[in-house]
């Protein structure tokens, strides 16, 4: 039966339905859809993400952070700031001494997560971060970001998981290798094959400026850099190698026994940056000496996770001292491949 | 006012002779102004927690337990605000007009009676001065509209000027349908007409054809009136903004709050008094506490009509504005003029049940005539540019 | 009740001159509004009550209300482009005739003895039964006349209105 007015008197049913339903409504969130937020939290979906945490295993000195700065290079905005620790004699301790996050920087774009080769940084989705300073406040410092692995299984299950096992697989490995020794031979792939569901580093050379792109050296090394960052031009990452050489010095605290310039071949080193493929750094260092062409391939970042820095490093390998080619961690299954490549190339394998 | 003199006046056998004449007249403006912007406080509050309960949500619930600090909060916010004057604006008109809006409605429920004889003012002709107080509302908005140099405002005060002047006509006319009926334009007449036989509810006009019909156009009327959703088109904001309140802030802001809905709660009241019964309900008449009771039943009432008022505003969206001017001249005013003749048919008819089925007859056929003319006039079917 | 009358004659005679002297418009409309008000309060004091109330009904709630449409419709609404002298030659011509309009109003209404017999006292109430018998019975005549009138006002102003929807279209 219709009639004027009737879709009117409808509507007031269902509002009245809305108001007496909400009072019966007992958390079932049907009728009455508001959390009452200090009080009530709507739950986190797994893969919700808010800032970074470092992990810990057991006991925060336990840290997996071995202060090798790939993410504070590859951070876009720059808000990562690691300075490394030392013993009193001067000698790396493979964990930070600082390591702060500026979550007023920090975009939460999980590149930190994506880069870190040690699992050691993770996304938090702790959202209830706002302080009354506008500065200091809003910087994490070390003790505030560490977090054990039980709070990171606890807030996201699935990936700490997947996490879990690829480091005990890694670290079975590792353990098999031990008692092999010496086995130079054929380092294969340092790492199994990582169940994570996360895409390894991203491989800086697979953006290609085509050969007759009227673009100078110089430019096309920018160019690169700029490709690779995903857009971000960030000072010190995505310049031409000279002016990379130029900027180490100005990183935050430059490595007190770091290598001098002078020994570096002509250009310069490092030429760890997110912009320069391995084809690039080789042939930046086509006519250096073997062992410059070792640590071009190598991720450059002395993280220490060899047990030298990389100078010393590609030093060790050219003289014949140390015969395990994949030892670099933040280089990956690359930089062991093309060790090993240029070890046969050199006919000392 | 009267009632209290005659109360109060031998109590002060030895005063002065003003001393009872001034607390009978001080008495019935303390209580206007005292408990109606009371129950405008709390209209705002369960409005709130009301509509929020409508759309699925809690209400207000922080400020006091269940809220009910909130208007205190809101005040106290409202009167710590700047208060902002356009540069360009008129001054002297822009500070005039929220006081404006406030005097009328304060004046309208002058007329309300509350229980038997017991009406701030008794006016001889009280449903006459409502609407002359009511149609003066409208310069209120009128001038701060003008005032406020905006041309939002400018268009919320021409907006409101032709909606109140359209949608009093078919009031007016419903209302002269039962004041025909009750034969007197006093408030208090009116509710004593409406009891019959000895009982207090069957004698409502609202239970009547006519009566029910009048209370839809009264009640529609009222809401246009009162610019209340679903005809708010002067403050629509969606539209313009805030209409004709734009360019206030503060207490001026709150003084039009005030104004808009003590005149809702007032046509409210006045809808109660001429349709519901006013005060009647049952137990009106036991000794003593009888007036207590006819008090209650009014206020239970009026409670009923903001409910419903705000029920509906949580339903219905908003009147388009060339629709509003259709509704109000060629829907609501045909069936009010109607609804005059049925009353005059009413009463000349004796035998009440029969007149009962015939003006239900009469004014059934002509709502569905209505319908009939204005659906065909109304509703074309739509054509899209591009997306067919 | 003097002093009511005094004061409220006062603003009613005030809003008078301001309705015909300010240079704005819509302040000449609300002054005007003050004196329509002034005379609606001099109804209620002679305890004209209905004639009070319809005085604002028809005169705030409808004359003013369509003045100010009007106005909001024209331009120039602050009198600074039109010629800036009030007192001239037309404002004495004007002043003249109001004058003579007002000595020949008090006249006639001195010179009626009605008016004397009539002349009621502070008690007596205007009630609306009386005015609504009056218009029916006595003065049924001019009351249906002027109801004539304005329907025919009212119909004329729809053919007028129809006329302009035609020539749109």
């Amino acid at each position: 039966m219709g009639f004027l007015g009737k879709g009117l008197f409808q509507g007031m049913a269902v509002t009245a339905r809305n108001f007496v339903g909400t009072y019966f409504d007992r958390g079932t969130r049907e009728k009455l859809v508001t959390y009452q937020y200090p009080e009530e939290k709507p739950p986190l979906p797994e893969n919700s993400r808010s800032f970074p945490f470092l992990v810990y295993d057991g006991t925060p000195d336990a840290m997996r952070c071995v202060a090798c700065k790939i993410c504070e290079t590859e951070c876009p905005p720059q808000c990562i700031y690691i300075v490394m620790d030392r013993d009193e004699k001067g000698k790396p301790q493979q964990r930070p001494k600082v390591f702060d996050i500026d979550i007023s920087v920090c975009m939460q774009c999980q590149i930190c997560v994506e880069v870190c080769p040690f699992e050691a940084i993770k996304m938090d989705n702790d959202y209830e971060k706002s302080q009354y300073g506008r500065f200091d406040d809003l910087i994490e410092h070390l003790p505030d970001l560490l977090k054990s692995n039980e709070y990171y299984n606890e807030i996201k299950p699935t990936e700490a998981k997947a996490v879990d096992a690829k480091l005990k697989a890694e670290a079975e490995k590792k353990a098999k290798k031990g008692t092999s020794k010496p086995a130079a031979a054929a380092p294969a792939k340092p790492a199994a094959p990582a169940p994570a569901p996360k895409p390894a580093t991203a491989p800086a050379g697979k953006i290609t400026i085509p050969e007759d792109a009227p673009f100078t050296a110089e430019q096309r090394a920018w160019l690169a850099g700029f490709l690779s960052a995903g857009g971000v031009a960030t000072s010190g990452t995505g310049v031409s190698p000279v002016a990379v050489a130029e900027t180490t010095g100005e990183t935050p605290v430059p490595l007190p026994e770091a290598t001098p310039a002078a020994e570096a071949p002509a250009g310069g080193w490092p030429w760890h940056d997110p912009g320069l493929g391995m084809s690039q750094r080789m042939d930046l260092v086509k006519a250096a000496p073997l062992a410059d062409k070792l640590m071009a391939a190598m991720a450059q970042t002395d993280c220490h996770a060899c047990g030298y820095d990389c100078r010393g490093y590609a030093d060790a390998i050219a003289a014949g001292s140390e015969t395990d080619l994949s030892l670099c961690l933040p280089g990956e299954a690359e930089t062991a491949k093309k060790l090993e490549e240029l070890m046969k190339e050199a006919g000392k394998l | 006012m009267e009632t209290i003199y005659q109360l109060i006046a031998g109590w002060f056998a030895g005063k002065p002779e003003w001393l009872p004449l001034a607390i009978a007249i001080a008495v019935p403006i303390l209580f206007i102004v005292g408990v109606y912007p009371a129950i405008f406080a709390y209209t705002t509050l369960v409005e709130r927690k009301a509509l929020g309960r409508v759309q699925n949500r809690y209400g207000p619930n922080r400020v006091g337990r269940w809220g009910i600090l909130q208007p205190l909060a809101d005040g106290l916010k409202l009167l710590t605000k700047e208060d902002i004057v356009p540069r360009d604006a008129d001054k002297f008109t822009h500070f005039l007009a929220p006081v404006i809006a406030v005097i009328p409605s304060v004046l309208l429920f002058a007329i309300v009676p509350i229980a038997p004889g017991l009406v701030p003012v008794n006016l001889n002709i009280g449903i006459l001065f409502a609407f002359a107080i009511s149609t003066a509302s409208v310069l209120a908005l009128f001038m701060g509209g003008w005032a406020s140099r905006n041309k939002f405002s400018l268009l919320g005060a021409m907006r409101a000027v032709a909606q109140v002047v359209s949608y009093e006509v078919p009031m007016v006319l419903a209302a002269v349908a039962v004041v025909m009926a009750a034969g007197s334009l006093s408030t208090l007449d009116i509710v004593k007409a409406q009891t019959r036989g000895g009982l207090e509810i069957a004698g409502w006009f609202v239970f009547q054809p006519w009566g029910f019909v009048g209370f839809v156009l009264f009640a529609i009327g009222a809401m246009a009136e009162s610019a209340r959703t679903p005809f708010d088109i002067p403050e629509a904001e969606s539209e313009i903004i805030a209409g004709y309140h734009t360019e206030y802030s503060g207490f001026k802001f709150a003084l039009f709050q005030l104004g808009e809905y003590l005149a809702a709660i007032a046509m409210a009241g006045i809808t109660v008094t001429m349709f519901l019964g006013g005060y009647l309900g049952p137990g009106i008449h036991i000794p003593y506490i009888g007036g207590f009771i006819a008090a209650f039943w009014f206020f239970l009432k009026l409670g009923c009509m903001i409910l419903l008022n705000i029920w509906i505003r949580g339903t219905w969206p908003r009147v388009r504005v060339d629709q509003l001017m259709g509704f109000a001249w060629k829907v609501l005013l045909p069936m009010s003029i109607l609804n005059i003749a049925v009353v005059g048919l009413w009463h000349f008819m004796g035998n009440k049940v029969l007149a009962w089925g015939v003006t239900a007859a009469i004014l059934g056929l002509a709502f569905v005539i209505l319908a009939k003319i204005s659906a065909a006039g109304n509703i074309e079917k739509r054509t899209y540019r591009y997306a067919n | 009740m003097d002093y009511a009358f005094w004061t409220i004659s006062g603003i009613t005679v005030l809003g008078a001159l301001l309705a015909v002297t300010l240079r704005n418009l819509v302040h000449c409309v609300l002054s005007l509004i003050l004196f329509f008000l002034g005379i609606a309060a001099h109804y209620f004091l002679l305890r004209a009550d209905f004639i009070g109330a319809v005085q604002i009904l028809i005169y705030i709630g409808a004359v003013a209300v369509l003045i100010l449409f009007a106005i909001m419709l024209t331009r120039n609404v602050t009198g600074e482009a039109g010629p800036q002298e009030v007192v001239g030659v037309k404002w004495w011509i004007g002043s003249l005739c109001a004058a003579l309009t007002a000595g020949l109003i008090s006249f006639a209404v001195r010179a009626d003895s009605v008016a004397e017999t009539l002349s009621p006292g502070p008690k007596a109430t205007v009630a609306v039964a009386d005015i609504g018998k009056g218009f029916v019975g006595n003065w049924i005549v001019p009351f249906e006349a002027m109801a004539v009138l304005l329907t025919a006002a009212l119909i004329g102003a729809v053919v007028i209105a129809l006329e302009e929807v035609r020539n749109r279209r």
